[in-house]
């Protein structure tokens, strides 16, 4: 499905068949016609799930994507690199370079985070510097606050 | 938060309460056998974690049915000390005795009537040479029926303890002969198999070591230590009752408050700089799944509940869920004090936030002289076993096969508070893949087996629970596949467990397991898909079931029937 956005459109990935390891990627106006989603998958561990020692969920993240344009295309880049990012976007966490079609790329074991695929002058830059094409939230950052739900808003006023 | 919590009881706690079967007129009235209401101090029913009120709508509910705690009308004064558990080296041919009793625990300062096994908790340690056969006599003298169950043990059906299966619960006051023959190495354990959740949670559970023939079976270590783990739910200076009639706790299982090794809080061990000290992990928990750490010691883990691992692996930390084993070397390289840590991501439901929990489960004190031999090296060296390897080829023709069997995990409940519907039904946008605390315990606990009914639905013939009737033959290599479905009214997680048997989990989420271990309990997270591989070698009726014990009293059990 396609919604209009800031005058432009853009695919908009079917949410209702996100799982609860699915990340649905919505374009930008950078690549209006890019779409993609990612899975998170257990990284490998003896245990029955894949934890840091505090306990956080450690996963493998396999993006898909298509309709990618050439980062040439969009100025002076030469791939596009997925981050993860907490979502204050405070620390970015590079996790690899992406092409059309299905990559797995690096770890990630934050709680609630971002998934941002930037255009990019380097294959492994150290800093984000280039224009967002896809970009996502992971599954847990749906988690809700029952004092913050609409429903407890409304009949508390 | 407080002032919105008052204004959500005054919009929301008159209709809730209409709608709840459950309401009593006064929130008092049925409670008075509760002994810790009187006395908590939060003036709550059941412990709420730290700032966190009880749901308004749920307030002065009680679960339906009556109460339980073990030595109803005894003076736990006037009961034997629980002792702690001693090794019983028994060789092929040796009879032991065990007795579940009452026994007299003091946790935290508080005096409780609890269980035993031989007046200890945990229960003897079992000592035993591989492929040795033991008599076990076992005698019911406590207040519930009871039989015991030999965890992970691929022995005779018949001496398999699964009363409905395998034999009729043993009757206070009655006994049981267990045929036990230990055909495989490792780390096992027992408990009841009847009323789990109340039986096991009081004490009654016993840790088996299977000693290999091989003197390199495990490397070098200095000491070993037995570490069974397991929680307490306490209010005030009571615990928390039991459903008579059946588990409360039924949506998430009961997770305690008061963490606990070997039966006691604050384990202490002393050890000396560079000591490699090898611990035999267990988790007797009802529902808690923890994920440990030694004070940033290194630890290598080396085997799970019924072999070596193909390749010892360094571990952050170790996830044990419900009833699974592991065993893991760990060196202390620095003198010092270190503290064991169970470390998980705890969810607020209140503010949608992860919260990091951490429990000390007890202190390593590490001296300043060196231990002897030093086994740096052999820590260092992370082994194959090419003996596990070559034994599992003989098995990897069938990864690739499509499962015979196909199990999705769910739930269904009835008459649940309205407002317990409610809240859980705004929560399902998340779940996590492992709940490792109750953050709601007035829903769970006002839900009963009564309420609830946790599934295993075979895809193939839609039948559920002990309807369903598996049969393969013995020597038969069964590809079982399970999805836990996260769509469920209430998804979590579920160490699923098989009797008599052992198996590989062979992949997770379709990604194949690099690193594999004979199983008897695998946990499968939400949302997962976990292939396993069942050596059907074992003939006989066999349970398989989840190990949370509330999950299995209500009703989250089969049986495959491996045939002669």
């Amino acid at each position: 499905m396609r919604v209009r956005h800031l005058g432009m459109a853009f695919a908009v990935p079917l949410l209702v068949a996100a799982g609860p390891y699915d990340i649905p990627l919505f374009s930008t106006p950078k690549a209006p016609a890019a779409s993609g989603s990612a899975r998170l998958v257990f990284a490998q561990s003896p245990f029955g799930i894949a934890v840091t020692a505090d306990g956080r969920a450690q996963y493998d993240v396999q993006v898909t994507a298509a309709d990618l344009p050439a980062p040439s295309s969009l100025g002076k880049f030469k791939a596009y690199v997925a981050w993860a990012t907490t979502p204050d976007l405070q620390r970015w966490d590079r996790l690899g370079t992406i092409t059309n079609g299905t990559t797995t790329v690096g770890h990630v074991s934050l709680n609630k985070f971002l998934l941002v695929v930037t255009a990019e002058s380097d294959s492994a830059p150290s800093a984000h510097a280039g224009p967002t094409v896809l970009h996502g939230t992971s599954p847990s950052g749906w988690l809700q606050s029952f004092l913050n739900h609409p429903m407890f808003r409304g009949i508390t006023g | 938060m407080t002032g919105r919590l008052i204004l959500l009881a005054l919009s929301l706690g008159a209709p809730l309460a209409i709608a709840s079967a459950q309401q009593k007129k006064d929130p008092m009235a049925g409670m008075h056998h509760m002994a810790g209401m009187e006395h908590d101090s939060a003036g709550m029913p059941i412990p709420m974690p730290k700032g966190m009120p009880m749901i308004p709508g749920l307030v002065g509910l009680v679960p339906p049915g009556g109460t339980f705690l073990p030595g109803a009308g005894l003076d736990p004064m006037r009961l034997p000390a629980a002792k702690p558990s001693h090794v019983v080296r028994l060789a092929n041919g040796d009879t032991l005795d065990l007795t579940a009793m009452l026994v007299k625990r003091t946790i935290k300062g508080h005096d409780f009537a609890m269980y035993g096994f031989n007046g200890e908790v945990p229960g003897p340690l079992i000592r035993v040479p591989q492929n040795a056969t033991i008599i076990v006599r076992f005698h019911n003298r406590i207040d519930l029926p009871s039989a015991v169950h030999w965890h992970g043990v691929r022995l005779d059906n018949r001496s398999d303890g699964a009363p409905g299966v395998t034999q009729e619960p043993v009757a206070p006051g009655g006994s049981f002969v267990y045929s036990v023959h230990f055909p495989d190495a490792g780390l096992y354990w027992y408990h009841p198999h009847v009323r789990e959740d109340i039986e096991q949670a009081m004490g009654l559970f016993g840790n088996m070591i299977v000693d290999s023939p091989l003197a390199d079976y495990y490397a070098s270590a200095n000491s070993e230590h037995v570490m069974m783990l397991d929680d307490l739910l306490i209010n005030g200076d009571t615990l928390v009752r039991f459903g008579a009639d059946g588990p409360d706790f039924a949506l998430m299982g009961r997770v305690g408050n008061v963490l606990l090794v070997n039966g006691e809080p604050g384990y202490t061990l002393h050890v000396r700089k560079g000591e490699v000290a090898r611990f035999y992990l267990t988790n007797a928990a009802s529902s808690r799944t923890y994920n440990l750490s030694f004070g940033g010691a290194s630890m290598k883990v080396v085997a799970s509940d019924q072999s070596r691992f193909e390749r010892e692996e360094l571990v952050p930390s170790i996830v044990l869920a419900p009833a699974e084993r592991y065993v893991v070397d760990v060196r202390f390289a620095r003198p010092g004090r270190f503290a064991i840590v169970n470390a998980v991501q705890a969810i607020n439901h209140y503010k949608g936030e992860f919260e990091v929990e951490l429990d000390t489960l007890g202190f390593v004190t590490v001296d300043a002289a060196p231990a002897k031999p030093d086994y740096r090296r052999a820590f260092a060296t992370l082994r194959a076993n090419s003996a596990v390897t070559s034994e599992i080829d003989r098995y990897r023709k069938y990864f690739d096969k499509p499962p015979d069997k196909q199990l999705t995990l769910t739930v269904q409940t009835t008459g649940l508070p309205l407002a317990t519907v409610q809240f859980m039904t705004i929560d399902t946008a998340y779940y996590a893949p492992v709940e490792w605390i109750d953050g709601m315990p007035d829903m769970n606990w006002l839900s009963t087996s009564k309420q609830v009914r946790w599934i295993l639905r075979d895809d193939a013939t839609g039948k559920e629970n002990m309807d369903i009737d598996w049969h393969v033959a013995r020597g038969s290599v069964v590809k079982l596949r399970i999805f836990n479905d996260p769509r469920s009214f209430h998804p979590m997680q579920h160490p699923i467990h098989l009797h008599g048997q052992r198996m590989l989990v062979i992949a997770r989420d379709g990604i194949p397991t690099r690193n594999l271990v004979w199983k008897d309990t695998a946990l499968i997270p939400v949302g997962s898909t976990v292939d396993l591989l069942i050596d059907a070698s074992n003939p006989g009726d066999w349970m398989l079931h989840c190990h949370i014990a509330e999950h299995l009293g209500s009703g989250m059990m089969a049986v495959l029937h491996v045939d002669r």
